[in-house]
């Protein structure tokens, strides 16, 4: 289905590429090279035409062609001190231009590589990170993307050409070769990050072995621990607290600060939940508390379980968290519940009732939402109340719903949803610092799943 | 409760703008209808319907991994066949599913609120006949504890069968009745009035030929889940529990209606799909990854060759129309 290239096409270019580029060297420099999660193009003589499969990726200005590319940087430790893009030209008569285009970083990083058209493009909307003359069929060519790429995270760069004569360069299916690159070359090495421990997941204990995969790493990973609700399956009773979560999680009760969830409101009143965690989960008439970790961090666990404690705007919950927001001096705050406002799982739909709580933590300038209920790991972008990319005020929302009950599939992926995983139980683990936090998915032993970052607090 | 659409809100409410603003004009113009995809010289020829992150998708039989023509039409689970397109809108936050059946233009011809969660979708070759299966309890049919249902719609007739679960059943030859009866996976006959389904009670899944019009259903043979019926009506393409226990999977399995054979595919990863038969002797299916990626493939019915990656990036797919 794809086109291959031959052989000479390789060695050619490299050794286009070995004139090309001087490798800074540094001590202890590592270079690692990745190539795209995604790239496709768009035309608008077919706009609704996605070209996510093509080995090819055009730019163009007459019929207007703009190409995306999406690279994922992970495992690279130490400072960034050079990131180059290097992009092939197609070995075709036809991709040489005299331009090859104006490449801009972009904010968002979840397009989707099969359903990107004309029509629901992206925006090109970041810095320029500079441009490439005129091109030739079948060679190398590259662009210092220092200033865009800072270390492990996500990056979109999209493509344009003032040019009414288009060039053609290799996607990541022509083969690999050829693929668009991104080298990321890093100096001395950084220190782990340093903070207070926030560590937990939801949907937990049931008569499956997932509860003791993730009850063993915790107790690797000092801190506080949290849960996201449905700690015990299938009715939270107290017998299910008994046999199911004390032998598991229950080892690190007297650091943990719980979250209920709908099946432990399958208990009347959440009685089995109350009464075995005790004063930890606040008033068993409310269920929503907050309390601090050092000096920068405020926690807020809410109550989603709106049929039991409303959620409504103007409800005793919601007027609580906006005094709660208000009271609180510290410049990082974390919040917590069952429901997901927004997941992409194919097993509960995003939950409206629950947006009061959003709308006040991003009046607040809150940092993070942590939520389970589907069965999966998934992490979004910052986002506003509306989940539209909001990268000054916005929101980093989580659902962590791996803690050990049956994993759940995904449906339909929502757009900001950055990072997904259906097939691993594990815990989050926040290194909350003075100014940011640090995420890192930890997978049960055995896996490898894993997704980590830095985001600094509003 | 609403059941429109986000697009359909949408429009409703740029339409309340515009009546507000006094020009009250085209209110008929602005119901539900969506826009036909635009022609395009990129998809031509047979064509396959695929669904690309929810959305209603089609390729080129003849290049299913080139080009596609991508849909603003939101759908869970879609298959087309003759003139009919039939989908399942997803659920939302404030609206329940429904079935909306559209022409080849995608212009909305009838549709049927519904409960439950969108699961498999089919269309009789002739495009009359319509059949859904629905989540009710539970999303997974791994587990124990879930419950479904089917139900058909006619287009000739108009008749709508809510649910199979009022249908006779026969079982080994004898009358049977049970209250944990649950239906998936509709498959229909060339006369568009026998069908094939999965039948579910006392912990087996049962293959049944059912007859619409008498309203009946018989059982067949046992662990066969979500059947799809080939184009000559000899075969049967469907999910097999492997140990005849969900939990361990399924293998996608074919089985010969005259001499009830069966014989697994090429293809050993599980298989969670109702399958489509893309021709006499191919099936295609949709496979996700952990990070929620749908891939459609392919592999020879008669259990040689190998699987192949048909539509990156796609599931639900439908046989190729012209």
């Amino acid at each position: 289905m794809f086109r291959r290239r031959t052989v000479t096409t390789l060695s050619a270019a490299a050794i286009i590429l070995a004139a090309l580029s001087v490798p800074e060297v540094t001590a202890n420099a590592a270079t690692t090279t990745f190539t795209p999660v995604a790239d496709t193009y768009v035309d608008n003589s077919a706009t609704g035409t996605n070209y996510g499969t093509s080995a090819q990726l055009g730019i163009d200005n007459s019929p207007v062609k703009r190409m995306f590319l999406r690279f994922t940087v992970s495992g690279v430790s130490g400072t960034v001190s050079s990131v180059k893009l290097r992009v092939h030209t197609d070995n075709v008569s036809g991709a040489e231009s005299g331009s090859g285009g104006s490449f801009r970083a972009m904010s968002n990083t979840t397009w989707s590589e099969t359903g990107t058209t004309w029509n629901n493009q992206p925006a090109i909307d970041g810095a320029t990170l500079g441009s490439i003359g005129a091109v030739t069929a079948n060679a190398w060519y590259e662009i210092d993307v220092t200033s865009y790429v800072k270390g492990n995270g996500t990056y979109s760069i999209g493509v344009t050409s003032a040019s009414t004569d288009g060039a053609d360069f290799d996607s990541r299916e022509s083969g690999g070769s050829t693929a668009p690159q991104l080298v990321v070359t890093t100096g001395t090495t950084t220190p782990p990050p340093t903070g207070d421990v926030l560590v937990g997941a939801g949907d937990i204990a049931d008569s499956g072995s997932g509860d003791s995969a993730t009850a063993a790493l915790l107790d690797d990973i000092p801190g506080t621990v949290f849960t996201l609700g449905d700690n015990v399956y299938t009715n939270g009773t107290a017998s299910e607290f008994a046999n199911y979560y004390a032998p598991t999680w229950g080892r690190h009760k007297s650091r943990t600060r719980p979250v209920p969830g709908n099946h432990d409101y399958n208990t009347s009143g959440a009685s089995g939940y109350y009464g075995y965690f005790g004063s930890s989960a606040g008033d068993p008439a409310k269920g929503y508390y907050s309390y601090n970790i050092g000096a920068n961090w405020h926690v807020i666990v809410l109550n989603s379980n709106c049929s039991a404690v409303s959620c409504a705007s103007g409800s005793a919950q919601v007027n609580w968290l906006r005094s709660d927001l208000a009271a609180n001096p510290r410049p990082c705050t974390v919040a917590m519940w069952h429901h997901p406002r927004y997941t992409s799982g194919a097993n509960h739909a995003p939950t409206t009732s629950v947006a009061p709580f959003v709308q006040a933590l991003y009046d607040a300038n809150a940092d993070l939402i942590l939520t389970g209920h589907n069965h999966q790991y998934e992490r979004f972008a910052p986002i506003n109340p509306s989940n539209q990319l909001d990268t000054a005020r916005g929101i980093r929302h989580f659902v962590v719903g791996s803690g050990g009950a049956g994993h759940y599939g995904f449906g339909t992926i929502l757009p900001n949803s950055e990072a997904r995983n259906s097939d691993t139980f594990g815990v989050l683990k926040l290194t909350l610092g003075a100014g940011s936090y640090t995420w890192q998915f930890v997978p049960q032993a055995g896996k490898s799943y894993a997704d980590s970052g830095t985001t600094n607090c509003h | 409760m609403s059941s429109l659409s986000r697009r359909a809100r949408l429009l409703v409410t740029v339409l309340a703008a515009i009546l507000l603003a006094g020009f009250a004009t085209g209110y008929a113009l602005l119901g539900r209808e969506r826009p036909a995809p635009a022609a395009s010289a990129q998809v031509s020829g047979p064509a396959l319907m695929v669904l690309t992150n929810g959305r209603l998708s089609t390729v080129a039989a003849t290049d299913p991994g080139g080009p596609r023509e991508v849909t603003e039409v939101a759908c869970d689970r879609v298959y087309a066949a003759a003139a009919t397109v039939a989908c399942l809108e997803p659920v939302g936050a404030l609206s329940a599913t429904r079935l909306v059946v559209m022409d080849e233009r995608l212009r909305e011809r009838k549709t049927v609120p519904l409960t439950g969660f969108p699961n498999r979708l089919r269309v009789s070759a002739s495009g009359r006949m319509v059949s859904w299966t629905l989540f009710l309890d539970g999303h997974s049919y791994a587990t124990t504890g879930f419950a479904t249902r089917s139900g058909v719609l006619d287009l000739r007739s108009g008749r709508l069968v809510n649910s199979l679960e009022d249908f006779a059943i026969t079982r080994d030859g004898l009358p049977y009745r049970n209250v944990d009866v649950n239906y998936w996976g509709v498959t229909f006959t060339s006369d568009d009035n026998r069908f094939y389904a999965t039948l579910s009670t006392g912990g087996h899944r049962y293959l049944v030929e059912g007859d619409l019009a008498a309203r009946t259903v018989r059982t067949l043979r046992d662990n066969v889940e979500c059947p799809s019926l080939s184009p000559d009506g000899t075969r049967i393409a469907y999910k097999s529990a492997v140990d005849g226990d969900p939990a361990k999977g399924w293998r996608l399995s074919v089985l010969d209606l005259a001499s009830g054979r069966s014989t697994p595919t090429a293809e050993t990863r599980s298989v969670d799909d109702q399958p489509a038969w893309l021709d006499g002797r191919t099936v295609a299916y949709a496979l996700q990854s952990s990070d929620g990626t749908n891939d459609t493939w392919s592999v020879p019915a008669d259990g040689t060759g190998a699987p192949h990656l048909l539509v990156p990036g796609a599931n639900s797919p439908s046989p190729p129309r012209h």
